[in-house]
């Protein structure tokens, strides 16, 4: 009893200032909540539009629940990218996995079969600057463009200009380049599973 | 009584001075070089850090100076790291919400504030000792030093490396951006040339 006594009467204050700021963050989280989701939204559309420049709407079909590399679940929302004519001209999904310092979200986007990969952006992230950031340049970003939508290999040295299933890492990030390798690997393999099992996408027998 | 009134307003003038010549945290003291080498490719971002950080040194000196009669000793680096990590996280909520541009420029160099030492210095060498004036005071002098510092490595950095300032083209066509200058070696370059001057000044004065 004189120990809970004595834990008490040292941490009191601590305990009242851990609850008081933990509702002060509690509040102002709700408040910006809304807003926070706004921008998100605004700034996957405007991505999306960048990775997919001829598509005129895009429009949400589906949305799924995708395991991480970590094995944490999250829902992933599948756009359908309609160009002119009503024509769907690809698919736009948001990613996520673990980086290096934290998680990685992604927008990744595929033509209309998942046979290519449109490009992939950076809706997220905090890796190191100067060195894992380097994810979000073109010299990385560029070898996803036009390459095949199915399982992707790193590797450290060769030439970037080649357009295949090989992507050379960044020198100095190549654990962030693979970080972001798996995530598009893994996301992509599950999203294309479960499209098919909804009909959205022909299993192409 | 008028004496003391005089007293009190020389003394809160001497505090808020200190923090933005004789005491200036990036300048003299040498405290938040990591943000001070980071964040400075132009001054949108500095000024965006500038006033995150009086926010939070404001927010955690008042809350460490009301509750400084009730720290336990031991416990103290501890109530003081949990009061600025709060206020960082509701500047982060608010930045993400209100700039999500900067938010994303600044990445994870607004959670780093709660590490800044001149945040913590100034809970321990100020707010705790003092009352709440003396503490407001201190904070928006410290901050206000804080963010001219970084607004002047900012401003030259940018002008340096775009030959522009907000997006505005100050520089004559004669003149060639240098690259280097948005890289860390001109962060690096700059403040050491700034702490220079500042050491040639003070020389100068004394």
């Amino acid at each position: 009893m004189s120990k809970i006594k004595y834990f008490l009467k040292q941490s009191w204050l601590l305990i009242i200032c851990s609850f008081c700021f933990g509702l002060l963050i509690a509040v102002v989280n709700a408040a910006c909540l809304d807003r926070i989701e706004k921008n998100k939204i605004e700034k996957l559309n405007s991505l999306m539009s960048g990775l997919m420049p001829k598509a005129e709407q895009f429009e949400k079909a589906e949305s799924f629940t995708i395991k991480t590399t970590q094995g944490k679940e999250f829902e992933s929302n599948i756009y359908k990218a309609i160009g002119s004519g009503g024509v769907v001209d690809g698919w736009a999904f948001n990613c996520q996995g673990p980086g290096f310092q934290d998680k990685i979200e992604l927008v990744v986007s595929v033509d209309k079969v998942f046979a290519r990969f449109n490009g992939f952006a950076i809706l997220a992230s905090n890796e190191t600057p100067g060195f894992g950031d380097r994810i979000k340049n073109s010299f990385y970003r560029n070898q996803y463009i036009g390459a095949p939508a199915g399982e992707l290999q790193l590797v450290k040295t060769g030439n970037t200009e080649t357009i295949d299933s090989k992507i050379v890492a960044i020198s100095g990030a190549t654990v962030s380049s693979k970080s972001v390798l798996n995530i598009i690997n893994s996301n992509v393999r599950q999203i294309k599973a479960k499209m098919i099992d909804k009909g959205l996408l022909s299993n192409g027998k | 009584m008028a004496n003391e009134l005089e007293l009190s307003g020389n003394q809160y003038k001497d505090t808020f001075l200190a923090g933005l010549w004789r005491e200036n945290p990036v300048f003299r003291l040498l405290l938040g070089m990591c943000p001070t080498l980071a964040v400075t490719t132009a001054l949108k971002p500095a000024l965006t850090m500038g006033y995150s950080v009086i926010f939070v040194l404001l927010c955690s000196n008042i809350v460490v100076s009301l509750m400084r009669n009730l720290l336990k000793p031991h416990l103290r680096i501890l109530m003081f790291t949990l009061t600025i990590a709060t206020f960082v996280t509701i500047v982060d909520i608010f930045l993400k919400a209100f700039q999500p541009e900067m938010s994303a420029m600044l990445g994870p160099y607004v959670p780093l504030i709660i590490v800044n030492c001149i945040i913590i210095c100034r809970a321990e060498v100020c707010a705790s000792k003092n009352g709440l004036g003396v503490s407001i005071i201190d904070a928006l002098g410290m901050g206000i030093g804080f963010t001219l510092a970084l607004s002047v490595l900012g401003a030259i950095r940018e002008i340096f490396s775009t030959g522009k300032i907000f997006e505005i083209q100050i520089m004559p066509d004669w003149f060639v951006p240098c690259a280097a200058m948005a890289m860390p070696a001109g962060a690096f370059i700059t403040l050491g040339m700034l702490l220079g001057l500042v050491n040639l000044i003070s020389k100068r004065k004394s």
